[in-house]
């Protein structure tokens, strides 16, 4: 066993880091605030390959995996910079037309990947949410096309993708009534497509927005994989978005921490530095081992995927990552708030803002409770509700 | 066309510093990195031997322990190979000892041009490349912002106060260029795994035909006498504007004979 982290990782991780700290929390959420987009950092990125570190080297990538794409990930959210557009288009959707896709499809999408262009993801319904089974977006074969009929919700970064990948139902199991499922790649721009902004109180650079597909004609060569097999395709896909959700909060964490550790050795209110109170030491300590345990297992997450462990494994190991990082770093974020006292509220320094990114973790792209049911049943082989 | 490059590997400057209060000098253990001074020599090396269509990045590098981090950056960014001169006797070397450290290893690389920073991050004596261009008997240019290859000569756009000089001179050559010279890359991911596989010859200070009483603590002329901690930054002074703001700035100006 090997805990220490490798020097093509921490060179990985520097690199990264210079590139980040160039533009800052500042640049962020400056965008953020006035509606732009962190298009000049994302490309910056995407030039020099930290954006498709994890895909094959054959189709442009970096032929690292997810452990690769992890470091990338957390390092630019610890540079204040949190992209959540990683977790979709980089993680999940790649992952899924690496592993499904037939080789057109690579040649026409990795590559560009890889550079940097942003496939985003939507599978959210209104009525299925947590529950995908629910899934009531329909793809219809109709000659050389499929007719795609539904309404998606809470899609991200659609304003700013060429393409979606788009999980769709093509049939209902006769046996258990769940929706038979299959995936698209979709142009945003398709005719018949409207989108609506849903205005959230997320400080951040994306946008969420309703989709309506009203009878959208996708060319059947966009279909990833195999017609009813979807949901079983995006399971793969979820793994590395749970891996890369869990980093975007262990990256919060570690930038509220770092912030919280410098104010409190130089801030002073009774002749001492406020750092020497265990009232304020105390909770940053116990919030930084929360947030070095979140690590440890995301790290192993991302080996036991890279590593084609038995898919339950890996996908239990991320389950726990992603709930531990999102708890992690809301408790980084709070003690790091606490710790600035009035001035944790204060627009300049750079912690409130990322209040509502750092709670939505605990939502989404899994919500806390659908990760304790997963281990309770899957894990403790506990009965189900539902 | 063959570029050597002389970096330094230095302690994280992120980290803070500690002075070893025996000798008095920088602890050099923890993370160490490569100056980032010489990140611009490096990716200028780089682009040069890429424009000569040719040859290739050799650097060269003395630092305690075999460490070879810092060089692994830079070989990530596309250096071929390192040389890397580490031995105990090294210890206490002063600027001089360093430089003919330095000049004894780039004799072994056979380059056409030598590019060191202006100054380093850690020491910024800014002596060694000047040291190094005399022992090897060889042409020196100093703070670079552009340089050109043209056939056997490098044309240099060389910073002064007021603007910049154009220097010519023959190759081989050592030039020591600013941060103005270029913008260094970041490595890739596939740079950084290639540099894995990418040769960090190993050299003692007997390899390179020295004697180990010429460098070190042995050789050093230089020594630190006393090290003081740096002057406080004083408080500012604060006019409160009672009608008269503008005025009191325009004195305190005057008073530091800068209008
Ligand atoms: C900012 C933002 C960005 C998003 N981006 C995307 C995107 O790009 N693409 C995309 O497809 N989706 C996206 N989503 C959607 C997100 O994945 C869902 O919101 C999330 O999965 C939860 O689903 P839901 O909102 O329908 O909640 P619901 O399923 O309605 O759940 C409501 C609550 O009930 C709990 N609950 C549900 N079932 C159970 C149960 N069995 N046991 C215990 N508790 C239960 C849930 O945990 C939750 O707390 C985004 C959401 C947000 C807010
Ligand atoms: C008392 C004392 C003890 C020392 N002990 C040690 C020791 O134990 N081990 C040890 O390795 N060094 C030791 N040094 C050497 C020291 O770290 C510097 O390498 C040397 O003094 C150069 O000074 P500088 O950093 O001011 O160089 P500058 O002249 O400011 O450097 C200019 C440029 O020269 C090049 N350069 C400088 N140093 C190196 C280098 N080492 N390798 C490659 N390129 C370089 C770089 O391009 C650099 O940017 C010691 C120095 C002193 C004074």
């Amino acid at each position: 066993m090997e805990f220490s982290e490798s020097a093509e990782h921490q060179m990985l991780r520097r690199a990264v880091g210079d590139l980040t700290a160039k533009y800052g929390h500042e640049y962020f959420l400056e965008r953020a605030r006035s509606g732009g987009k962190t298009t000049e950092l994302w490309n910056e990125l995407g030039r020099n390959g930290f954006l498709g570190v994890g895909l094959p080297e054959e189709y442009g990538g970096g032929g690292g995996g997810i452990s690769e794409l992890a470091v990338v990930c957390e390092e630019v959210a610890a540079q204040g910079c949190p992209l959540l557009l990683i977790l979709v288009s980089a993680a999940i959707c790649a992952e899924v037309i690496t592993r499904f896709g037939n080789e057109d499809q690579k040649r026409a999408w990795l590559p560009g990947l890889a550079r940097g262009d942003k496939m985003v993801f939507a599978i959210t319904e209104p009525d299925a949410g947590s529950n995908s089974h629910k899934v009531a977006t329909t793809a219809t074969r109709d000659g050389d096309v499929y007719r795609l009929r539904g309404t998606k919700t809470y899609i991200s970064g659609v304003d700013e993708a060429d393409r979606m990948l788009v999980v769709t139902r093509t049939g209902v199991d006769e046996i258990t009534g769940h929706a038979q499922l299959s995936l698209f790649v979709v142009d945003t721009d398709a005719p018949r497509l409207e989108r609506t902004l849903i205005p959230t109180e997320i400080t951040a650079p994306e946008r969420q927005f309703q989709l309506f597909f009203e009878d959208v004609e996708v060319p059947a060569d966009r279909l990833v994989g195999e017609e009813g097999a979807g949901l079983r395709q995006v399971f793969f896909g979820l793994n590395p978005e749970r891996i890369t959700g869990a980093c975007i909060s262990t990256g919060i964490g570690r930038y509220a921490l770092a912030k919280a550790a410098a104010y409190a050795r130089e801030r002073s209110v009774w002749g001492v530095p406020i750092g020497t109170h265990q009232g304020v030491s105390h909770p940053l300590a116990t919030a930084k081992i929360e947030l070095e345990l979140a690590r440890l297992m995301t790290t192993k997450a991302a080996w036991l995927h890279d590593h084609d462990a038995d898919r339950n494994v890996a996908g239990e190991a991320a389950n726990m990552a992603k709930y531990a990082a999102a708890e992690a770093g809301l408790h980084c974020l709070d003690a790091a708030i606490q710790t600035h006292g009035g001035n944790g509220m204060a627009s300049e320094y750079g912690l409130a803002d990322l209040w509502g990114l750092a709670r939505l973790l605990r939502i989404a792209p899994v919500s806390r409770e659908m990760v304790l049911n997963f281990v309770a049943q899957q894990t403790l082989g506990l009965p189900k509700s539902y | 066309m063959n570029v050597v490059v002389c970096v330094k590997q230095i302690p994280d400057p992120a980290t803070p510093g500690e002075l070893d209060a025996s000798t008095k000098t920088l602890r050099r253990s923890g993370s160490i990195i490569l100056d980032d001074s010489d990140a611009y020599g490096v990716e200028m090396g780089l682009q040069l031997a890429d424009k000569a269509g040719g040859g290739e990045v050799i650097l060269v590098s003395m630092a305690p322990n075999n460490e070879n981090k810092g060089l692994r950056t830079a070989l990530a960014m596309g250096a071929a190979k390192a040389l890397l001169i580490s031995d105990e006797a090294l210890a206490g070397s002063d600027a001089l000892s360093t430089a003919k450290v330095l000049a004894k290893a780039i004799e072994r690389a056979d380059a056409d041009l030598i590019l060191t920073a202006t100054e380093s991050t850690d020491g910024y004596t800014g002596t060694i490349p000047a040291q190094v261009a005399e022992l090897l008997g060889l042409p020196m240019v100093t703070f670079a912002k552009h340089i050109e290859v043209d056939g056997d000569r490098v044309k240099v756009q060389r910073q002064t106060e007021a603007g910049y000089d154009e220097v010519e001179s023959p190759l081989p050559a050592v030039v020591s260029v600013t941060a103005g010279v270029v913008e260094p890359r970041y490595p890739s991911f596939k740079g950084i795994m290639a540099a894995k596989g990418k040769p960090v010859d190993e050299l003692k200070v007997a390899d390179l035909g020295l004697d180990a009483g010429q460098v070190g603590w042995a050789g050093a002329r230089q020594e630190i006498a006393d090290v003081s901690a740096a002057e406080e930054r004083k408080a500012g002074e604060i006019v409160e504007d009672e009608g008269d703001g503008a005025e009191r700035i325009v004195a305190f100006l005057e008073q530091l004979k800068v209008i």
